[in-house]
């Protein structure tokens, strides 16, 4: 491309006065032919552009690597950020556990202990019976007066009884409580 | 030096280091950078409606956030549905060998890694240039 006298000297003036030069690829298509103050002009032009877009490829590139760095350290929370809600997720999970696991142990003892009650509450009903069905049977056999003793074992086994259903009415309402009890809020 | 050039990247940043370094090195006389490959098919199909001037070369990013096809898939439209007639490769950080051969199968003819240090890069693309232009030259990787 060729300028024409006016655009040359109006550049070469912008140049002396204001130190103001042509930029870009322009510069690569002008031809200067034997001019040789327009030629020191567009070189140095050329110089010109090419030492703005040296710093500006050090700068850019400089930002670039501060993009990389700072996306691998976004990158790094993330992994951070997912594995300290795996930790708490296993936190909880093993809170839950034992929860469950105390619950289970609780229930264990409170059942152990009701099987205790309840089987010396029984062997005492049971015990009780026998000994007085064979007093009732001995007195029977050996002829002796049996009208108290046929009372007493008549109401002892009323009683007896009343207190057998009463001990397995007991135990049903406790099985039946811990069963439905709601657990306990989780904090 | 070539003519014209087309980089079709999704990196911003990346369109300033690329235009900058082929100023200094007097690679290409006009660069336009877009940022999709869906962008780039559209100024494809004007091309081949006699809308404006193909562009001599084309760097072509493999992954193009943003964009319904990559890097290498724009590349086969461009030489198979688009009547080819530029030279095209990639331009990538990832250096993938099976990427490499898929780029090479749909017609790439280079592929350059992309880092800090591109210019030593693109000037030995520049010294490679009219092998890739006159069809001369195999398919190379700028690593």
């Amino acid at each position: 491309m060729k300028l024409g006298d006016q655009a040359r000297s109006e550049l070469l003036n912008a140049a002396e006065t204001l130190n103001v030069y042509l930029e870009g690829n322009i510069l690569k298509i002008i031809d200067t032919e034997d001019d040789n103050e327009f030629k020191n002009y567009i070189d140095k032009a050329i110089e010109r552009d090419k030492e703005t877009r040296r710093k500006r490829l050090e700068i850019t590139k400089s930002i670039q690597s501060q993009n990389v760095e700072l996306l691998q350290a976004e990158q790094k929370n993330i992994e951070l950020m997912s594995e300290l809600r795996e930790a708490l997720q296993k936190a909880e999970d093993a809170k839950n556990n034992a929860e469950r696991d105390l619950d289970v142990i609780q229930k264990k003892s409170q059942f152990e202990l009701i099987g205790i009650i309840v089987k010396t509450s029984l062997s005492i009903v049971v015990g009780v019976g026998i000994i007085t069905t064979i007093l009732y049977i001995v007195a029977l056999i050996t002829k002796q007066d049996t009208a108290l003793l046929g009372n007493t074992w008549s109401s002892m086994f009323g009683i007896l009884l009343t207190n057998c259903f009463s001990i397995i009415g007991t135990i049903m309402g406790v099985k039946y409580a811990t069963e439905n009890q709601p657990s306990s809020p989780k904090s | 030096m070539i003519e014209s050039v087309l980089l079709v990247d999704d990196e911003s940043l990346f369109h300033l280091v690329f235009e900058d370094a082929c100023s200094l090195l007097d690679i290409a006389l006009s660069l336009h950078s877009i940022k999709s490959a869906d962008e780039a098919e559209r100024l494809f199909k004007e091309y081949i409606n006699g809308r404006g001037k193909k562009p001599e070369c084309v760097f072509v990013d493999l992954n193009i956030m943003g964009s319904s096809i990559d890097g290498i898939e724009l590349i086969r439209k461009i030489n198979h549905v688009y009547g080819n007639g530029c030279v095209i490769g990639i331009i990538s950080s990832s250096s993938d060998k099976v990427e490499i051969e898929r780029a090479k199968k749909v017609g790439a003819q280079f592929w350059m890694v992309k880092s800090d240090e591109i210019e030593p890069r693109l000037s030995d693309f520049k010294r490679d240039y009219d092998g890739y232009k006159s069809r001369t030259a195999a398919f190379k990787v700028y690593s």
